[in-house]
């Protein structure tokens, strides 16, 4: 019997393209979902994370086309930094470019070297319905914070040249530096590094369209790193669903993507927070008593 | 961006220190690492592909740092 039906794999798959890119926490979803449907399924099963690297890897490729123009012109601008040895001050994509190396870096190292002892030491279903909880409390904490900090979203200038006017190299290790809370089911990579970008200053769209930068290459990494397993014997009997979720996560992550460029144009994180509160502490109180 | 080639020296020779780390993790079994490297585990017989890949990401940040640090200072006119 295959361990990953069809059916679940869409679930899975639709759900996996839209908490990746909502901030509310790709991760522990994927934890405490399977347990209120009831299904035999774990986050640390070899088979469940073979799976999970076909969602990633679908969802970065999402994020890389929709943001394509954004990504040629980046990699000309660092490029054309390598060859002057030089980060011109009014060179947006060049600067743009090295803030978001500069952020993927902690992220990739903390990644590469907790992703193992955390996905182990916080496993539990309630754990994860407590981080998610928690997560809540951070976006509510980024939002009210931010309020301290001066937006300086400029009119008539591109997201881009806003981000890069804004955000300091330091700013950008701080950013990518707490996309690593990720790694603990029920807190979010996207919440994070949103809620980072608002207190450095960044208005919602801007936070969320660096957020959103700033995911391609760890997310796309991620399942990089990880795709042997899928090919290997660990995909064995779920490969066929992997694709199948695959396809669904890209579908979900389009128009989340969508979706969430233009929802920040006008709103905050403050209803992820308000969810993220809510569906914790319901899951935590019910996890307990179940 | 203010560049300071004093740095140049000490990044490139950080750089291969962790370049000579990312190599030992990635031809070392987890038993026969120093045991002061992270990942040291008497009678492991695995090898740290992660530890040294991320050893080789701190080098590759060390000699792009020292790389920026070169070069000739742009004009104020550029």
């Amino acid at each position: 019997m295959d361990p990953i039906s069809y059916f679940q794999a869409i679930v899975l798959g639709l759900l996996q393209g839209i908490s990746e890119l909502f901030p509310i926490s790709s991760l522990g979803h994927s934890v405490v979902l399977p347990r209120i449907f009831g299904w035999n399924i774990h986050q640390n099963d070899d088979y469940f994370l073979s799976f999970l690297v076909a969602t990633h890897c679908a969802t970065a490729i999402v994020l890389l086309f929709f943001f394509l123009k954004d990504w040629v012109q980046i990699v000309k601008g660092i490029g054309r930094s390598l060859r002057d040895r030089y980060i011109g001050q009014d060179d947006t994509y060049a600067k743009l470019g090295w803030l978001l190396v500069v952020g993927t870096i902690p992220a990739g190292l903390l990644g590469l070297l907790l992703e193992h002892p955390l996905r182990t030491l916080f496993a539990s279903t309630q754990t994860a319905a407590i981080f998610l909880f928690v997560n809540g409390l951070l976006l509510f904490g980024a939002e009210a914070l931010r309020r301290r900090a001066p937006v300086r979203s400029e009119q008539g200038m591109h997201s881009d040249e806003v981000i890069a006017g804004t955000l300091t190299f330091r700013s950008a290790i701080g950013i990518g530096a707490a996309q690593a809370l990720a790694l603990i089911p029920g807190l979010s990579r996207s919440g994070a590094s949103m809620g980072g970008g608002l207190l450095a200053g960044l208005s919602n769209e801007e936070a969320a369209r660096f957020a959103f930068l700033l995911a391609t290459p760890i997310i796309g990494a991620a399942g990089l790193l990880k795709l042997p397993e899928l090919l290997g014997h660990q995909g064995d009997h779920v490969r066929g669903q992997a694709l199948v979720g695959a396809i669904a996560a890209g579908i979900t992550a389009y128009f989340s993507v969508k979706f969430l460029l233009r929802f920040f144009e006008t709103n905050r994180l403050t209803p992820f927070a308000v969810y993220c509160c809510v569906v914790g502490a319901v899951l935590s109180v019910a996890f307990a008593l179940s | 961006m203010t560049k300071r080639p004093q740095l140049i020296v000490p990044a490139v020779i950080l750089g291969v220190i962790f370049l000579v780390i990312a190599i030992v993790y990635w031809t070392t079994d987890a038993s026969s690492l120093p045991s002061f490297f992270p990942g040291h585990e008497s009678g492991s017989t695995d090898i740290h592909h992660k530890h040294g890949l991320a050893a080789a990401v701190v080098a590759l940040g060390c000699f792009v740092f020292a790389w920026f640090q070169g070069g000739e200072k742009p004009s104020a006119s550029e």
